[in-house]
């Protein structure tokens, strides 16, 4: 993505949304008409434990912006603990991430059952909006030397 | 006789009275390798091929790679790092504490042959022995008169083992084995206290022989010069910006070749198939790109989560030189800190992975 596309630049931000809680707070978001940024794309996952860190490593090398891990609230889960081990991948993945220089607002974390469709709006939005201040993912850009 | 020949003569005494008595069926070891000051692994059933086990500053190799490919009761050779390797193993259900006898080696530090050639300006070749004598290592080599054989030096040289210990071996936590059944010798105190200084400031100290200043100035700049005594670039990184550190890496995975050494060669590496050959879905392309390398070794690193020990072998197998302990340390450090994790300290605690706590890391959850 160059410079001079900047201006029409819009933020790609991947969603890996856990089928029971989180996609359902999305569903219910868009059943009652609430009004959130066009820019995340959702895939739905059957647990927020099934998330491999590989799935956050490729959504930004193909060229996302920042990801969103979202699952349902500690104790919440479907399966008792997809979402605990889901929060340590997670930790460990954006630690070590920033630890080689990527900036960790690209990848996020939340909890959101399937009754808070105002939480993921909100988080949605906040999201896209830190998304658009640290600017595009240029990080696996060949650059010319 | 020093420390490494009595531990040697004690490991041949033990490893042969268990082939005797059938306590084992295998024993993995190290003997001498096919080039001068190095050592590879010796994996054998055979009694009179125990002669050939040694013990040297040379021992490098993390012998627990071997264990989930092989059968059997087996005895193994491990030094430090290796033992927490094979906990580590033994916490994944890979191999079982019942079918392994393992002979621990207090572990003094391995020394880094590069470093020796830098800080002497000798080649391999030029140099006879080196041999640990307490906190000296010393350097000797012989003297050829024509037709009369060789005539030991009587002036060796003497490094201090700090200047020429790997660097991993150096910043050492658990020298002495965490789980063992044979000690091959008196428990070593932890290193790490001492290690802060001695990376910092390699300032070589080469000693007797007369050297004149030139040498001494000319293994100075090259010291402190970017590239480290090993040979790895090394660099303040944590004074870095964000962008300067990707950078960094960028620069550094562009000289990967993709051998997968790193990988080969580590115990915690134990997948039957790795996701980089997976083809559906293909994760990765096979193609040595600097971006492939990095995504490579960046899930290679947290696969490792809770499992590496810091034995430094990824680090040393690589023919490229890059700096792969300063990520595997991080993630050591990383599990340290988030989860109060350290691998490969009790076999019976649940691997890091497999495991959680009711609160932990929220801070990093919306």
């Amino acid at each position: 993505m160059g410079a001079e596309l900047n201006s029409e630049w819009e933020p790609r931000l991947l969603g890996l949304l856990c089928k029971w809680c989180s996609y359902g707070g999305a569903d219910l978001a868009g059943t009652s008409r609430k009004k959130y940024p066009p820019n995340i794309r959702i895939v739905k996952l059957p647990c927020s434990g099934r998330v491999d860190p590989l799935f956050i490593l490729k959504a930004l090398h193909l060229g996302f912006d920042g990801v969103l891990v979202s699952g349902c609230h500690p104790g919440e889960c479907h399966y008792q603990t997809g979402n605990f081990r889901a929060r340590r991948r997670v930790a460990i993945t954006k630690k070590f991430l920033e630890y080689m220089g990527i900036e960790p607002e690209r990848i996020q974390a939340s909890w959101i059952s399937a009754s808070e469709a105002g939480k993921f709006v909100e988080v949605v939005t906040e999201v896209t909006e830190g998304l658009r201040t640290i600017g595009p993912n240029q990080l696996f850009d060949e650059q010319r030397r | 006789m020093n420390s490494d020949g009595r531990m040697q003569q004690r490991l041949r005494h033990e490893a042969g009275a268990l082939l005797e008595q059938d306590k084992v069926d295998r024993i993995i070891g190290f003997e001498p390798g096919s080039l001068k000051f190095t050592t590879t692994p010796l994996i054998t059933k055979i009694k009179d091929d125990l002669d050939r086990l040694v013990i040297n500053p040379f021992i490098v190799n993390n012998l627990a790679v071997f264990l989930p490919g092989l059968k059997g009761r087996i005895a193994i050779v491990s030094k430090g790092c290796d033992s927490r390797s094979i906990v580590s193993l033994i916490q994944d259900n890979k191999v079982s504490r019942d079918d392994l006898v393992i002979i621990g080696i207090p572990c003094p530090g391995m020394i880094d042959l590069r470093k020796v050639e830098k800080l002497t300006g000798k080649d391999r070749d030029e140099m006879d022995d080196i041999i640990r004598e307490g906190d000296k290592v010393v350097i000797r080599e012989g003297i050829r008169d024509e037709g009369y054989g060789i005539t030991p030096d009587p002036y060796p040289l003497t490094l201090e083992v700090s200047d020429v210990l790997f660097d991993n071996c150096l910043a050492c936590e658990f020298p002495t084995p965490q789980d063992y059944d044979i000690l091959l010798g008196e428990p070593v105190a932890s290193r790490q206290s001492a290690a802060g200084e001695s990376v910092e400031s390699q300032e070589s100290r080469v000693e007797s022989r007369g050297e004149g200043d030139s040498r001494a100035k000319r293994l100075q700049s090259e010291a402190s010069s970017e590239r480290s005594v090993s040979g790895l670039q090394t660099i303040n990184y944590r004074l870095l910006t964000r962008q300067q550190r990707w950078g960094f890496w960028r620069k550094e995975f562009r000289r990967c070749i993709r051998c997968y050494a790193c990988r080969n060669i580590c115990p915690s590496c134990f997948c039957k198939r790795c996701f980089v050959e997976e083809s559906e879905p293909q994760w990765l392309m096979p193609v040595p790109r600097w971006q492939e390398n990095l995504m490579f070794q960046v899930i290679r690193n947290i696969h490792l989560a809770g499992r590496c020990t810091d034995c430094g072998e990824c680090e040393r197998s690589c023919p490229m030189n890059i700096p792969l302990r300063s990520l595997t340390m991080e993630m050591y450090n990383l599990v340290g800190e988030l989860f109060n994790f350290k691998a490969g300290m009790d076999k019976d605690a649940p691997p890091l992975m497999t495991h959680y706590e009711q609160e932990e890391a929220e801070d990093l959850i919306r």
